[in-house]
């Protein structure tokens, strides 16, 4: 059930796009695809999306191979295009049909999410007319609106001010709660962290890292420690054998080896009875699992 | 299926283009140039003949005659005889009283029609006359029309007194200028009349440039809208809708049946505005012609048949536009205009594709332009090549006048003229056209592999060479 991507890889002449791609979404939620910049990620969209076709590898539905043509596929893409000169509630009747959608229905739906996104006001301008966020509002609807089982958000919150990002990301979780299997791919971690369940991270079309997010945190264990004191407590650190990776006004931050030496150092500072403001021994947040596994790809 | 959902991008393309204000106020401009052409054409001979044949003269056409004309007669061929001729026909004559040079001074000052005139005679080694010539100078209120008449009488009068001279007696003279029309025919075939050899020439010229503009421009427009969807992005939301092959499909047929549309209803404007003035133009003159008393009198000879047996040159018009314009005619010229369409809109699609840039665009289309303008030149070889046989209807025989009927680039532009005028037999009007359909094919499949890996091309725009290898792999 759901979406495999087995083995996908794309070359453009010598230069290998995507490198032996593998994922599953084997189950509703949220599948993050993660990079860099020119990591492979808008390309393996377009092979999943049958657009490009792959040198080898499969893409499959449900077992079957995969035809983003022959079934409703929302699809916000990163280069966003519209036509400027044509109105809004014309051009977004046009893709629902292309879906499939009658026209009673389409035009149902689009009144739900121009409401619901405020854009009822702009339905009989030309797209020329409106903002980039209001645009990009139109092709979050023409991803949307024809209520698809699978939807690709590509970049999804890139350019929006904060206002429009919470509005796309409250979005984002209507749809998580619809039960629909979401393909999200971003380079701002920060932002796709609180959707995702399961990820890939890609470095030069390469595969570095892939998994279900929580596992992998488990697996890397309560490794980050944030300490903020009103004492000094760089010799004590050391002592327990750790150096500060970095010092922001939050507190001086330490990659630990284990628990044991954090729990080792906090036991030091309560014994010299340090004022202690701050102790927080976490997981790895994926801004920093993307840099470790990125950063450690390109060192090699 | 592949092209799944081409009809809901036919009817987009289709409602979208005929609602730009450029296609809107070009069908305008349009449909105005072509009811004033039929309108003129059909009334301005008649009002010029209603011209000439005033009986009151008003601006009638009459000979030009000028204040003086002195004739410098160096050949002394003229008598007093001719210059009474002369004078009575052109204007008062005089013999010169000054030099040549003073009288052509005066050219220059006077505002009267004056004319100085050099008759010369040529002579061989022996001072035997072999021949005169004659030069006119005139004032500019004489005009060179005045001139051109004026030499015209002096070498007929020069020609009736080299006869004279000759013992032909005077009253002799007129039977000299009996008039002799000379003709080729062919074996088999008809005489040629003046009608029949002006639509030889003016027919493939007309249809091969209408065709070009209507195939060329909205080929043209194909590639464009597909180049704008390219570069504008709006390609890849349709791509996870539907497959390339679909929106190729959608657009061509779209920009098919707009460019045909526009092309019928011109047509029917044009022959609107034709009837509607008809009363005032050929009718009225078929009515002087045939001494019909009413137009349903007229209407009744026509449908009788009885003009187009008349030999009179509007009747061989009639005969010659409603055998041109048969049932049978318009439906091949449809067909062969339907198949050249696809041929060059397949062609502009995949040119439209290889671009990433719209800027890249025009340069894109070059080689397409020279493919259509080649097409379209080649449909002009019956008049340019074969101007000879148009005028005899011999049989087509030059052999890139006979390549342009067979040639897909230019078949579409040829075909339609040799169809109306007959130019070829059934059988040969037959494989012209299958050759066609097989190149629109043959397009469509090429097309169908290449612009699914183009489609999406970002970067360089894709060159012939690229594209070829692209096809070749596939």
């Amino acid at each position: 059930m759901g979406l495999s991507v087995n083995n996908i890889t794309k070359k453009f002449g010598d230069y290998t796009a995507v490198d032996e791609l593998s994922f599953e979404l084997s189950s509703r939620g949220v599948f993050a695809l993660l990079g860099t910049n020119g990591a492979g990620k808008t390309t393996s969209i377009r092979i999943i999306l049958g657009m490009l076709s792959a040198e080898s590898g499969e893409v499959l539905w449900d077992g079957k191979p995969f035809l983003a043509a022959e079934r409703p596929v929302g699809y916000l893409a990163e280069e966003r295009g519209l036509y400027p000169k044509i109105r809004v509630i014309e051009q977004l009747l046009y893709f629902c049909t292309l879906k499939g959608m009658k026209r009673a229905d389409a035009m149902k739906s689009l009144d739900y999410w121009f409401d619901r996104l405020s854009v009822s006001e702009h339905k009989n301008k030309r797209a020329d007319q409106l903002s980039k966020g209001n645009q990009q509002k139109i092709q979050l609807i023409a991803a949307l609106a024809p209520d698809p089982e699978l939807l690709i958000l590509d970049e999804p919150l890139s350019g929006l001010d904060p206002v429009n990002a919470e509005l796309f990301k409250s979005v984002i979780r209507e749809e998580i709660k619809k039960d629909k299997f979401i393909i999200m791919s971003s380079h701002q971690m920060t932002t796709i962290e609180e959707f995702c369940r399961d990820i890939v991270i890609l470095n030069k079309g390469k595969t570095v890292l892939k998994g279900n997010l929580n596992e992998i945190k488990k697996s890397h264990g309560r490794v980050k420690l944030t300490v903020k004191t009103e004492g000094d407590i760089s010799k004590m650190a050391s002592e327990c054998g750790l150096s500060v990776a970095e010092e922001t006004p939050n507190g001086s931050s330490f990659n630990v080896r284990s628990e044991e030496q954090a729990h080792k150092l906090l036991n030091m500072i309560i014994a010299a009875k340090i004022p202690l403001i701050r102790y927080e021994l976490r997981e790895p947040s994926l801004q920093e699992l993307f840099i470790e596994s990125v950063g450690a790809e390109n060192e090699n | 299926m592949r092209t799944k959902g081409w009809q809901q991008i036919f009817r987009f393309t289709f409602v979208q283009h005929i609602k730009t204000k450029s296609f809107i106020i070009g069908t305008i401009i349009m449909c105005v140039f072509v009811a004033a052409v039929a309108v003129l054409s059909n009334i301005l001979p008649a009002v010029l003949s209603d011209r000439d044949n005033d009986p009151s003269g008003g601006s009638a056409v009459v000979s030009p005659e000028f204040d003086r004309i002195v004739i410098y007669d160096d050949g002394q061929i003229l008598e007093d005889e001719d210059y009474s001729l002369i004078e009575s026909l052109a204007g008062k004559t005089e013999l010169p009283s000054v030099s040549a040079d003073d009288t052509e001074k005066e050219l220059l000052n006077t505002e009267k029609a004056l004319a100085v005139t050099h008759i010369t005679a040529q002579t061989d080694d022996e001072g035997t006359v072999i021949g005169y010539s004659v030069q006119t100078k005139y004032s500019a209120a004489a005009g060179s029309d005045a001139a051109d008449y004026l030499n015209s009488i002096l070498t007929q009068t020069i020609e009736r007194r080299n006869l004279i001279n000759l013992g032909v007696p005077s009253e002799d003279y007129e039977k000299t200028q009996i008039s002799i029309y000379s003709t080729r025919v062919e074996a088999g075939k008809d005489e040629l009349s003046f009608v029949k050899s002006a639509m030889n020439y003016f027919v493939p010229i007309v249809v091969s440039l209408v065709l070009f503009i209507f195939i060329y421009t909205y080929g043209t427009l194909v590639a464009q809208s597909i180049a704008n969807e390219k570069t504008g992005r709006v390609m890849e939301l349709l791509l996870t809708s539907v497959r390339p092959l679909a929106v190729v499909v959608g657009k061509v047929l779209a920009m098919g049946l707009v460019s045909f549309g526009q092309f019928a209803f011109l047509g029917i404007v044009g022959a609107a505005a034709f009837a509607i003035s008809a009363p005032f133009g050929w009718m009225k003159t078929a009515m002087s012609g045939t001494g019909a008393a009413s137009f349903g009198e007229l209407s009744s000879l026509v449908s009788a048949g009885a003009l187009a047996e008349d030999q009179s040159e509007l009747g061989e018009f009639v005969n010659e536009l409603s055998s041109a314009f048969s049932v049978g005619n318009i439906l091949l010229i449809i067909l062969v205009f339907v198949l050249g369409f696809l041929f060059f809109a397949l062609l502009a699609a995949l040119v439209g594709a290889s671009v990433s840039r719209t800027e890249d665009l025009q340069q894109a289309m070059q080689p397409y332009a020279l493919t259509g303008v080649l097409g379209m030149y080649l449909a002009y070889s019956p008049v340019i090549f074969n101007a000879g046989s148009l005028d005899t209807g011999e049989a087509v025989t030059n052999p890139v006048q006979i390549f342009s009927y067979y040639f897909p680039i230019s078949s579409p532009f040829a075909l339609p003229s040799a169809i109306m005028l007959g130019t070829l037999s059934p059988l040969e009007i037959t494989f012209a056209v299958v050759i066609l359909a097989v190149a629109v094919i043959l397009a469509a499949v090429i097309v169908s592999k290449v612009y699914e890996a183009i489609i999406l091309h970002n970067g360089s725009r894709l060159k012939i060479s690229d594209i070829i290898k692209l096809a070749v792999r596939k």
